[in-house]
């Protein structure tokens, strides 16, 4: 999936990973985590674009997940997915 | 890829920085239409600035009135008033007497449920009744909402799901932070339990049928169902 993040201020890889993480933690659990188990393939700080991935059955929890998404360290975070695909280099190339 | 529409967006009229982010948000987010809910006392001039900007980014936008009567016969009295103005009409149940007349009514495209409000809820009489659509404005309720808002959306959504009702999946989006793609508000209506296809529909066929009817009806040969004047210029 190529997503955005919306937010006023400069986001890390990691610190964008632990707000995924925290986020469907906080909705599915930790089973639910290992189940959907999400990943950051590749992430941009400059244009806060990433390419993120998950289990295939677990594509609905995981959108979820990031739509429920508000915060990080008080300062308003939103994650907006701006398209799916099946493969890595099929999201990267709608990405351009 | 569909035509997808947010039929509950809530502008903030008076910044134009705030509108020029969420209108490009929106477009990035695929939307081809947006329903814009502003104060029923804007001048036109302040809706036709606003419009503009969504337009411009390549979004398309149809008015939408919200009404919150507290009464039946508020209700009618606004309808009566709204109706010819607006492209869409939605109101906010907050009783039983209002939930009832709103399904009923013709007039009425959507109906929605103030999540805040645990007493008053979706249930199985207002499903048969429903007419029009019932309207989840999953970003806003879920993300604002208490605790128990998830399992009352989920309710909701059962009982939409067992008398298959028309569904219209909305962000109801008052600033661009919750500004939400149609994938993520459809997959949020499956995880709460409504069907791929329902919720598919939701974000895109069921809000569109809407529209386009609401513009039919609201176009001036329009006289009512299955009666329309027929210039002879046109023939």
């Amino acid at each position: 999936m190529l997503v955005k993040i919306v937010c006023d201020r400069k986001l890390t890889t990691d610190q964008f990973h632990e707000t995924l993480i925290a986020s469907v933690k906080r909705y599915f659990g930790e089973v639910g985590l290992t189940r959907i188990d999400p990943r950051i393939i590749r992430f941009d700080g400059n244009s806060l674009t990433a390419i993120v991935s998950c289990d295939r059955n677990g594509m609905p929890e995981f959108e979820s997940s990031m739509t429920l998404i508000q915060s990080y360290a008080e300062s308003p975070v939103s994650v907006l997915v701006l398209r799916v695909s099946g493969t890595v280099k099929g999201a990267a190339r709608r990405g351009k | 890829m569909g035509t997808y529409l947010d039929l509950h967006v809530i502008p903030r009229t008076e910044d134009a920085a705030a509108c020029e982010r969420m209108a490009s948000l929106f477009a990035a987010a695929h939307y081809a239409t947006v329903g814009l809910t502003v104060a029923t006392g804007l001048r036109s001039e302040q809706v036709r600035s606003v419009r503009r900007v969504f337009e411009d980014h390549g979004v398309s936008t149809v008015l939408r009135v919200d009404l919150k009567p507290s009464s039946r016969t508020e209700l009618l009295r606004l309808l009566r008033r709204f109706r010819n103005q607006y492209d869409i009409v939605a109101v906010r149940c907050l009783n039983q007497q209002v939930a009832m007349v709103s399904c009923r009514d013709r007039r009425v495209d959507l109906v929605f449920f103030d999540s805040a409000n645990s007493n008053f809820r979706f249930n199985h009489t207002l499903a048969r009744l429903l007419h029009g659509a019932l309207e989840f404005n999953l970003v806003s309720d879920l993300t604002q909402g208490d605790d128990w808002v998830f399992a009352r959306i989920r309710k909701a959504i059962m009982i939409a799901r067992e008398h298959q009702v028309n569904v219209v999946l909305s962000s109801g989006a008052k600033s661009y932070e919750m500004v939400r793609s149609p994938f993520q508000i459809s997959a949020l209506a499956i995880t709460l339990g409504l069907s791929q296809e329902t919720s598919i529909r939701g974000v895109s066929s069921t809000p569109s049928l809407i529209v386009t009817g609401n513009r039919k009806k609201r176009a001036p040969e329009y006289v009512e169902e299955g009666v329309q004047i027929v210039l002879p210029s046109r023939r």
